[in-house]
């Protein structure tokens, strides 16, 4: 599975990234995103909501959050 | 318990209000299809009605902070899965210049040439530019917090499909020509009607 490294990263780069990495993979593949900006957790449920892609999990790690988001 | 044995225990009455009552969610699953299939159609027609999908950006500002205000939204919303039409008026403009060869000006359009910023890079901020000091300091500290520069974020619009016009009455009183400007693959030079026609449908329109 394709990992996206946005740490660092502010807003709306997380997003951005993730929205461009989604385009290339097919229906069904899910991609990781980590990612320390703070608007991040609720920006992924929106982005998830807004783009009807699939929020497998969202997890704080060690200083970021990683988020598995599955392209329906 | 199973039927067999529940059977007998039924009266007459018993068994006539279950048939009532068995008829009476029959209509009412026919009424709840015939409700949803009309909220069907109501919400493709409000769908037609200016409810697409679509940002539209009135950019009028030439300072630094409001354009990367209006590149957040765009490349944002354009990550959301929203069309995003970029509208550029007046000093914002000045934001989309690179350094080209020498164009053909008369003197008034020269003197505006010299006054106005030379591109994104050569931006004012709208608060605190300390003398141009302001936009140094800004881009060093976006830099450290990973905040993505105006350029950068002008390319990723580019690569998500956010339309770029520019306002040509604009450019014809800042004396700006076409070959002057950024090349940018989704790019048209536009008046108000044009605008208006793009932004109409759309659910949200921003002037910044």
């Amino acid at each position: 599975m394709e990992t996206i490294d946005a740490r660092g990263k502010s807003c709306p780069l997380p997003i951005v990234l993730i929205a461009k990495a989604i385009r290339n993979l097919p229906a069904g593949a899910a991609v990781t995103v980590q990612a320390d900006d703070r608007a991040f957790p609720e920006d992924i449920r929106a982005w998830c909501r807004k783009t009807n892609h699939e929020l497998l999990s969202l997890d704080a790690r060690a200083g970021f959050y990683e988020a598995v988001v599955k392209k329906i | 318990m199973n039927a067999a044995t529940s059977a007998p225990a039924r009266d007459a009455s018993t068994e006539e209000r279950l048939a009532a009552l068995e008829s009476e969610m029959k209509e009412l699953a026919r009424r709840a299809l015939a409700h949803s299939a009309e909220l069907d159609s109501l919400s493709s027609v409000a769908r037609g009605l200016g409810q697409q999908d679509k940002l539209s950006l009135i950019v009028f500002s030439g300072s630094l902070d409001r354009l990367i205000a209006a590149f957040v939204l765009a490349t944002g919303a354009a990550a959301m899965g929203m069309q995003v039409s970029m509208f550029f008026t007046f000093w914002a403009t000045a934001a989309l210049r690179q350094d080209a060869a020498s164009v053909k000006k008369t003197l008034l359009e020269r003197m505006f040439g010299w006054m106005l910023p030379k591109g994104a890079k050569k931006l004012p901020l709208s608060q605190m530019n300390m003398g141009g000091g302001g936009p140094a300091m800004i881009r060093h500290i976006m830099k450290k917090k990973g905040v993505a520069s105006v350029e950068e974020m002008i390319d990723l619009a580019a690569e998500l499909g956010v339309e770029l016009n520019v306002c040509t009455m604009s450019m014809d009183l800042l004396g700006l020509k076409p070959e002057e400007l950024l090349d940018y693959p989704n790019r048209s030079f536009c008046g108000v009607a044009k605008f208006l026609e793009t932004a109409a449908p759309g659910k949200l329109t921003l002037f910044v």
